[in-house]
């Protein structure tokens, strides 16, 4: 037993990027905990995970498998992750097989194995890879209950950490769960085509912990889980902050009553061509060294947005070139909402971003899998405002012309603070493109629409509603248009 | 592999000592096919105890194990001296610059997972040869 006060639990943090947010700082010292789920999820690469950080603290660990890998093939496996060091594998992490002990002389033997080296090499981590086979060897449930109560004293009058490796398909019964400190379910879902994995801890004595689901991937660096967003949300609530944010356009600064209001969302509504996205540019061009902007680009790469920044927005370039302005693109395929929300928000928290433009909200629709947005987004926007971003989303809407224009993603136009619709009219035979604004939040506002041009330095507005009332047809001529919410 | 077991004494015996159970019985199979006489421990102490009662032509040992590793069968080999002239050969998912490090006292080093062929050679060779000119 240790010297420490045995009364309090000391936190043993996993190390692990992202789980020890979930476990509100770690497992707890002596504790017994169950990482369960079926092959392929990441049991071992987690487990192993743990084991090197804890080693890299200096602490002593002991592997024990009762699978059918071999430790060769095992290493060889995650030899490549960037957490293995194989300086501590023999020396701070030892490998060694239970399953003889496991086979020759069953849970009694394996108990004894377990004491025996946890006590000789003083290990203050242990991880029983493949706990599932243990489970097999049980003679009744009875047996396994005395098997893991045994090995949780054991544990505890260690000091040593256990973490147990299973498979809960492989073995029904649970009763064992009942009993131990802690159970991470780790699991894969597959939805249009694409998987995702997530975790969920189910069980964590002495501490509460981020409930629900978070999702989590697997690469060069291991196991890095990604709190659900939602769950993050500060405390701190944001005192209303009156003063405006030049949009980077006089003309929508004037129908705004004097710019955006700080820290507000602002979505940008309407088809592709309408100038959302110079608007937006124009919005960053005003990005200082104090006020830093940041665009989130889901379908341009950076190199495509300094093109055009170079033909629409020549004031965006020298914020480019400058530092001002960083461009975080991220492909729209396989991504993890609350890995995109992460990314951002670091860059956001390190850079004391200011402006902010999401360029193409239809990005965080194809992160969704089959999360409702609304809760995430809210977040986001509350996340945002905490750190004193004013920011611009861009939304596509599928229709091209007419007075009808469907919100891309149902529950956002609650949670934006503003909205404003660009649409395109035909009149004659030409096509003209407008702009108006639906909604700032406890502001008044012009309600007038403006005609919209693009000239070399960007989108200009008409001075007043004259030309836009001269091209709108008879039939659209209505104070607003029509906002649908898309169902899907 | 029945070509090479005709190159070498028959019923020469080797103690395999591996505490994967896996890899003691597929060598158990490979070593028996090749008509050795085969025995086998699952850690260290239990290694010990077969010497005591056997003495074999050569050992086949890994190095991480529980109770006793590797290391301590070599040392404990090494110093009784109806042991000491057995080739050793030390098996490890580790590298012999870092094994060599920790371990000393065996002819020939195979890093874990190993070939079979790789393991007749050695085997091969030295039952060929006398441990001490290894």
């Amino acid at each position: 037993m240790s010297n420490k006060d045995s009364h309090q639990l000391e936190r043993v943090p996993s190390g692990v990027k992202g789980l020890d947010v979930v476990l509100r700082g770690g497992f707890f010292g002596g504790g017994l905990y169950i990482i369960e789920g079926p092959p392929g999820v990441g049991k071992t690469i987690l487990g192993n995970q743990i084991c090197f950080n804890q080693a890299a603290a200096g602490r002593k660990v002991l592997y024990v498998t009762l699978i059918a890998e071999t430790v060769g093939r095992m290493l060889l496996n995650i030899r490549s992750l960037t957490f293995f060091n194989e300086s501590e594998v023999g020396d701070g992490i030892v490998y060694v097989s239970g399953f003889s002990a496991l086979k020759t002389k069953g849970l009694n033997g394996l108990l004894h194995l377990l004491r025996a080296e946890v006590a000789s090499r003083k290990a203050t981590t242990l991880v029983v890879d493949g706990f599932a086979s243990a489970s097999d060897h049980a003679q009744s449930h009875e047996e396994l209950k005395l098997f893991v109560q045994q090995l949780q004293t054991q544990a505890d009058a260690a000091d040593c950490t256990v973490f147990l490796l299973s498979n809960p398909s492989e073995h029904a019964p649970s009763s064992e769960e009942t009993m131990v400190d802690g159970i991470l379910n780790l699991s894969t879902t597959i939805h249009e085509l694409r998987s995702s994995r997530e975790l969920c801890v189910r069980k964590l004595r002495g501490s509460s912990y981020l409930q629900g689901v978070h999702s989590y991937n697997i690469n060069q660096d291991g196991v890095t889980v990604y709190p659900r967003l939602e769950t993050l949300v500060s405390n701190n609530d944001v005192d209303g902050d009156l003063h405006r944010v030049s949009s980077g356009n006089s003309r929508l600064d004037e129908m705004l009553g004097g710019g955006l209001p700080a820290r507000s969302s602002t979505m940008l509504i309407g088809p592709s061509g309408t100038g959302k996205t110079t608007l937006g540019l124009q919005f960053l061009s005003l990005s200082s060294a104090d006020e830093p902007g940041l665009l989130l680009g889901f379908y341009e790469t950076s190199a495509r947005i300094y093109a055009k920044a170079k033909a629409l927005c020549p004031a965006l370039t020298e914020q480019l070139d400058a530092g001002h302005v960083q461009i975080l693109w991220q492909a729209p395929t396989d991504v993890f909402l609350d890995e995109l929300a992460e990314r951002m928000l670091r860059e956001i928290k390190h850079r004391k971003v200011k402006r902010l433009l999401i360029d193409g909200l239809g990005g965080f629709k194809k992160a969704l899998r089959a999360r409702p947005i609304e809760p995430f987004f809210s977040a986001l926007v509350h996340e945002l405002r905490a750190n004193g971003v004013t920011t611009i989303c861009t939304a596509e809407v599928m229709e091209i012309v007419g007075p009808t224009i469907t919100v891309p993603l149902q529950g956002l136009s609650d949670v934006t603070d503003n909205h404003i619709v660009l649409r395109f009219v035909e009149s004659g035979a030409s096509l003209y493109r407008i702009l108006s604004i639906l909604k700032v939040r406890d502001s008044a506002f012009d309600s007038d629409l403006r005609g919209l041009t693009f000239s070399p330095s960007g989108v200009e507005l008409a001075e007043d509603s004259l030309s836009a009332k001269a091209i709108l047809p008879r039939s659209w001529q209505q104070p607003e248009p029509t906002v649908t919410q898309n169902k899907k | 592999m029945e070509k090479r077991s005709k190159t070498v004494p028959a019923r020469k015996t080797i103690l395999i000592v591996d505490d994967e159970f896996g890899i003691l019985e597929v060598l158990e199979s490979i070593l028996d096919d090749a008509g050795f006489r085969v025995i086998s421990a699952g850690n260290g102490q239990d290694a010990l105890a077969c010497l005591q009662e056997t003495v074999p032509d050569l050992v086949i040992v890994d190095f991480m194990m529980p109770l006793l590793d590797g290391a301590g069968v070599i040392k404990a080999m090494r110093e009784k001296e109806s042991l000491r002239a057995i080739p050793v050969i030390l098996a490890s998912a580790l590298p012999e610059k870092t094994i060599s490090e920790r371990c000393s006292g065996y002819q020939v080093f195979l890093r874990k997972p190993f070939k079979a062929e790789r393991l007749m050679e050695e085997i091969s060779r030295l039952l060929a040869v006398p441990a001490s000119n290894a």
